[in-house]
């Protein structure tokens, strides 16, 4: 088995609305997989496929080699989900709820369980529902990694957790990569994804739009900046500049804003001879990304799809 | 791992389970300990009830124990309040979770949906028995101080099993309905309007000149064998069962073939 997770042709609809239009993707197994795409692109409608909770309308899932559906119960064993609005009945105790998860997988050592709500900072004996939405972000956390499965599917992980915490889950994500788990991770903020992520799949209504790894995509991702110098400047030292998309130099000639993809080094070093009073440069956004990629995809049309 | 689901339904759901047999159970005894009274008194001002209202609600007989407790106790609250015990359980069984989202957590561990919704089933199953099995309890614990030993055990036995399985059944329409629909108020809704009808037509249906349609009716299997006066309906407490298999049965079968709601 060479692929976690196998993707052909996958398209699912919902009555007239189109969730998925056939999706064609292989995850690695022992990769790290960051699963990006804005709100409603269909990253949960794919992940509740390869969970059997939906069925496809054309095209096939493999997962660990598995049919979800007609191997649900094997593969299931061998997987842990956290779904993106994790959401689990409040009228129990941490501790009771992980014990029951736990026993629907035939037991996790407490040892297990009780580290993983140790570095999360989770508190067993609390009752869920006086729990706010990041420490119950954390039961599904610990739920998913608790019994160490060959695959991990996470949706939207870091929601509702606090910067502290997020770094613990890119950690835990980390030692599982190196315990050679796979990572199937869903998110809509780049900057989770790139830091623990080998590749990197962008969708986009229901179709892929890129597919490559992280540090490709990041050259080709869009930063929004801004330079402000002590005395005006002419426009014309920045417009050629590599990766300088549009440059606009306001009134006064003093500030510059603008795009820019790739490198900065060609547009710091020609603004390193003048007198530079700030500099302001945004992360890249996904949104800038997709915009990227739409732009290359009507110039000359890519191969989106993975082989 | 085999019974994980059953028993911690039944641990979550202990409170109103509690509830639910404290309730029925003490509405059994207090309106079953009126019997002296109405056996003296209460028949006679029954008298001057239309006739039709008489027969509808079996009050011509109010002076056997076992007429009177047809009519009242076992003939109307017992069976309206396992009826609502088997919607608010049906519903909750399935639909419920779905409709909170905590459904699609379970269904991602090696728990198959059939597996699912007979463990639940089995819990709401468990459940009518423990509030029948209180009910019966409670009977034979008044029995002697409300004049009620022309019954006996087993007769009560009896006429609570088959309070027991009428609770099973609305409780497996529910679940039918909820695990083929996964929407919470409709199954409540549909249940509890089921039930009602098909009280009406066990009820009216001989006045309406329509006794066939009271063939349909959960309620007629329920008490129709007089089982006060007869004993164990064995024919009545099959139909009921097998009702229930077949509800169970079909719902389950939907839901293994359609998507769960997001």
């Amino acid at each position: 088995m060479e692929n976690a997770i196998e993707l052909r042709e996958l398209t699912k609809t919902y009555g007239s609305r189109r969730g998925l239009a056939g999706l064609t993707l292989d995850v690695r197994v022992g990769e790290v997989f960051g699963y990006l795409g804005p709100n409603g692109a269909g990253k949960s409608t794919t992940i509740r496929l390869l969970l059997d909770l939906i069925r496809p309308t054309v095209g096939r899932a493999t997962v660990l080699g598995l049919d979800p559906r007609a191997d649900g119960v094997e593969l299931r064993c061998r997987l842990g989900y956290l779904a993106g609005d994790f959401v689990v009945d409040g009228r129990q105790r941490v501790r009771d709820c992980l014990r029951f998860l736990a026993d629907l997988r035939g037991g996790v050592p407490q040892q297990r369980i009780d580290d993983l709500t140790d570095r999360l900072g989770l508190d067993q004996n609390a009752h869920i529902k006086k729990l706010s939405k990041g420490n119950r972000q954390k039961i599904g956390l610990v739920q998913a990694f608790m019994h160490t499965p060959e695959l991990l599917i996470l949706d939207e992980p870091t929601s509702g957790l606090d910067p502290l915490v997020q770094q613990t889950f890119l950690d835990l994500v980390t030692e599982a990569a190196a315990n050679g788990q796979t990572v199937f991770m869903s998110s809509h903020i780049m900057d989770e994804v790139e830091a623990v992520a080998d590749r990197v799949g962008i969708l986009r209504d229901g179709r892929l739009v890129a597919l490559d790894s992280v540090a490709q995509l990041r050259a080709g991702a869009v930063r929004e900046i801004e330079i402000t110098f002590a005395e005006p400047v002419r426009a014309e030292e920045f417009a050629r500049l590599p990766g300088v998309r549009t440059l606009v130099l306001d009134p006064a000639g003093t500030t510059l804003r603008g795009q820019l993809t790739g490198e900065p080094d060609a547009l710091v070093k020609a603004a390193a001879r003048h007198h530079v009073t700030a500099l302001r440069a945004s992360e890249p956004t996904l949104d800038g990304l997709f915009h990227a990629y739409y732009a290359d995809a009507e110039a000359a049309p890519r191969s989106t799809a993975a082989v | 791992m085999r019974a994980t689901v059953f028993t911690k339904t039944l641990r979550d759901n202990r409170r109103s389970l509690i509830g639910w047999t404290a309730g029925t159970t003490l509405a059994a005894a207090m309106y079953a300990s009126f019997y002296p009274q109405m056996a003296t008194g209460g028949a006679e001002s029954v008298q001057n009830f239309p006739e039709a209202m008489r027969e509808a609600f079996h009050l011509d007989d109010l002076t056997s124990a076992a007429g009177y407790l047809q009519s009242s106790v076992f003939g109307l609250i017992l069976p309206l309040l396992a009826l609502f015990y088997g919607a608010a359980t049906g519903a909750r069984a399935t639909a419920g979770d779905e409709e909170s989202g905590t459904l699609d957590l379970l269904l991602a561990h090696p728990v198959t949906r059939t597996r699912l919704i007979l463990q639940r089933f089995g819990a709401l199953t468990a459940g009518a028995c423990g509030i029948a099995a209180a009910v019966w309890i409670a009977m034979l614990g008044i029995r002697e101080s409300a004049d009620l030993t022309s019954i006996s055990p087993l007769e009560f036995l009896a006429q609570c099993l088959n309070l027991a399985l009428l609770a099973v059944a609305f409780g497996a329409l529910a679940m039918g309905i909820g695990a083929a629909t996964g929407r919470r108020a409709l199954v409540f809704a549909a249940t509890a309007g089921i039930g009602i009808l098909t009280y009406a037509a066990h009820t009216f249906a001989g006045r309406l000149g329509a006794e066939w349609a009271a063939y349909f009716s959960p309620f007629h299997y329920y008490i129709g064998g007089e089982p006060l006066k007869h004993g164990i309906q064995w024919g009545d407490a099959g139909v009921l069962a097998a009702a229930s298999a077949a509800l169970v049965v079909a719902g389950t079968y939907r839901f293994n073939h359609r998507d769960l709601n997001a």
